[in-house]
């Protein structure tokens, strides 16, 4: 399998001086194709960070971070967004749909910044909106859908221009825990049918259960890395 | 997407939105009214002060401006008239003898200005004709007549019909008196006019100060547009080269009102600017507000991998967005006001009784604006260029935030 993402003792500081807090302690850690991993920890222990700087929203203190075959530490702003852009999907935990725009707009988005025609992008939205269940609601706007359709829209926006890998930040956070197991239902499908890679952070017992790789991070150090 | 994007943020906040763009119509309407107005008074106070005097353009001895006196004549031959009457633009010339005298009567003397005029000329230009408010006008035929200010009449106790004397100095510097009698009285509200200018036929005026047949001190020129002055101005200069009289523009001639128009459109140009300068300030406040307010989405946007330029895109055109709305309303709004005001005109005789007069020309209460296209766009194209170069500070402020910080 290829090897999407490759960490080689990262870290990550924030502050100075006696403000100085160790946000990520040397992580080491392969990602390959396909996965679908969680990372579990508590509040704090560094699981935004890390996806911050896998996702080339934040630089890394020290360290070498590689992200589908490129090392990214050195990229500058502008090749980073393209890389996130033609690369990588996002979720984050509090959905960050654009509230202008419809679901089908909002799904569509990244497509339209890659260039994709009109008409090819709303064919591969409207299938994927399709697949994420949220057929017939492609004119809503965000405050006209649940807390779990705009999750499955967020989904659809991530997963569209089929990146090398999905990054989640706590997707079911935000829903409850029924809605929650069929959002990781629908990541799980999609990983499984698509070979669409995840790596989502959590902190809830039955998302840790679904994955097929944990990773329990604490203090800004992995402690525990197990394959199921 | 990034042009709906842009239009749909800016309905978001649907009551801000109005505001300001009904904040830019109002104050774009303002300016451009104020303005139509100030360049409707300068065009009529032009208008009216050009036509009792020479003119647009005038004709007079090269070194009259330097000592005004009758000696210093021109002869115009009705050949050299006729010329400049068939230039394009040309409504008619006129002559005039301009001079200086004491104006008696059996109650006293006033020392007066006296012009010799060609009454039907001035039936058609001189405003003079339809301030006359005892008697008649004069007309060609009209011998040792002349017509008076209402104030002149009070101080001489004159009333129409009765005698005066007339003194002066003719051409030659000899001392010499003219009995005339009062054929009409005026009132134009200003007591300069009012009280020292006397209107006398030409005729009567070459015999008091012993000019010749085609004689004058002045021959003005009456435009039909008065934007083509320049260039009449240089046809008529080319008619006369080879002769010594001086074309002037009436900017020289009557370089206190020039001066008046100068210094009023300055101050006016000032308030113009504080106006715009609200208008700027409230679109910048509106468009800032809205950034800040919204820098989590962009984050969200940045993360997405939209590319700064797209960013600052977009918020250029909600700037463009309501800086086109508001141009659109202020256009709209402040030409229809103007042009009534252009059409029916604004009275303000019941403000100003008397009329009001600028260094001593009397202007008519009713005001009238003048309102053009290139007033109406030009006023909207640089309210709309500086909203675009304002809203160069927010589109930098969206860009350069923090996308983990917005995001935490």
């Amino acid at each position: 399998m290829a090897t999407i993402v490759s960490l080689q003792r990262v870290t990550k500081d924030y502050g100075q001086g006696e403000g100085l807090t160790h946000a990520l302690r040397g992580v080491d850690l392969i990602i390959e194709a396909g996965e679908f991993t969680a990372m579990a920890g508590p509040s704090g222990s560094g699981k935004s960070t890390l996806l911050n700087i896998i996702g080339g929203l934040d630089r890394p203190t020290s360290g070498r971070v590689e992200v589908d075959g490129r090392e990214i530490s050195d990229l500058s702003n502008t090749e980073l967004g393209l890389l996130r852009r033609d690369r990588l999907g996002f979720i984050f935990q509090s959905y960050n749909l654009i509230p202008v725009l419809t679901a089908l707009e909002n799904a569509e988005y990244v497509l339209m910044l890659q260039g994709i025609p009109t008409a090819e992008r709303r064919d591969r939205v409207k299938q994927v909106l399709k697949e994420v269940g949220l057929e017939g609601l492609e004119n809503r706007f965000p405050r006209q859908l649940s807390g779990g359709q705009q999750q499955r829209v967020a989904i659809a926006r991530a997963i569209v221009s089929e990146p090398a890998l999905v990054l989640a930040d706590e997707p079911t956070a935000n829903v409850d825990s029924k809605t929650g197991m069929a959002l990781l239902d629908l990541m799980h499908r999609l990983n499984e049918e698509k070979g669409v890679t995840f790596f989502f952070s959590t902190h809830e017992e039955a998302v840790m259960k679904r994955a097929r790789r944990l990773l329990q991070i604490r203090d800004g150090v992995i402690f525990n890395d197990q394959a199921r | 997407m990034i042009v709906r994007l842009a239009w749909r943020s800016i309905w978001r906040n649907r009551r801000r939105t109005l505001i300001t763009v009904l904040s830019i119509g109002f104050g774009l309407a303002c300016t451009i009214f104020f303005i139509a107005i100030g360049e409707g008074v300068y065009a009529q106070l032009i208008d009216q002060v050009v036509r009792m005097q020479a003119g647009h353009i005038t004709m007079e001895n090269p070194s009259y401006r330097d000592g005004p006196a009758v000696d210093l004549w021109i002869k115009v031959p009705g050949a050299l008239r006729s010329q400049i009457e068939r230039l394009p633009q040309v409504e008619r010339t006129k002559l005039i003898i301009m001079g200086q005298g004491i104006a008696r009567s059996g109650s006293g003397n006033v020392s007066a200005t006296l012009i010799g005029i060609e009454p039907s000329v001035e039936l058609h230009t001189s405003p003079l004709v339809r301030h006359i408010v005892a008697g008649r006008y004069l007309n060609d035929h009209d011998g040792p007549w002349v017509v008076i200010g209402t104030e002149l009449a009070k101080r001489l106790k004159l009333k129409v019909g009765k005698k005066m004397v007339l003194t002066t100095n003719d051409a030659a510097g000899n001392l010499v008196d003219q009995l005339c009698r009062v054929r009409g009285i005026f009132e134009t509200g200003s007591v300069e006019i009012d009280g020292y200018l006397i209107q006398t036929p030409i005729d009567f005026a070459r015999r008091l100060f012993g000019l010749p047949e085609e004689g004058a001190t002045q021959l003005g020129v009456v435009l039909r547009i008065p934007q083509a002055q320049e260039s009449i101005l240089q046809e008529v200069r080319l008619l006369v080269t080879e002769q010594d009289i001086a074309v002037l523009p009436w900017q020289q001639v009557i370089p206190e009102i020039a001066s008046y128009i100068k210094l009023d459109k300055g101050s006016n140009f000032i308030f113009q600017a504080i106006l715009v300068f609200l208008i700027l300030f409230t679109i910048f406040n509106t468009i800032l507000m809205s950034v800040l307010e919204r820098q989590r989405e962009f984050a969200v946007l940045l993360a997405l991998g939209t590319r700064p330029v797209q960013l600052r895109l977009q918020i250029l055109m909600e700037s463009v967005y309501l800086g086109f709305i508001g141009c659109v309303i202020g256009v709209l709004v402040g030409g229809l006001t103007a042009w009534a005001a252009q059409v029916w005109g604004i009275d303000l005789r019941s403000l100003l009784e008397e009329g009001f007069t600028i260094s001593g020309f009397a202007i008519s209460a009713k005001m009238h604006a003048r309102v053009t296209l290139g007033l109406l766009l030009g006023t909207a194209g640089m309210v709309f260029g500086a909203i675009l170069i304002l809203s160069f500070i927010p589109m930098r402020r969206a860009t350069r935030l923090s996308i983990v910080d917005q995001l935490r």
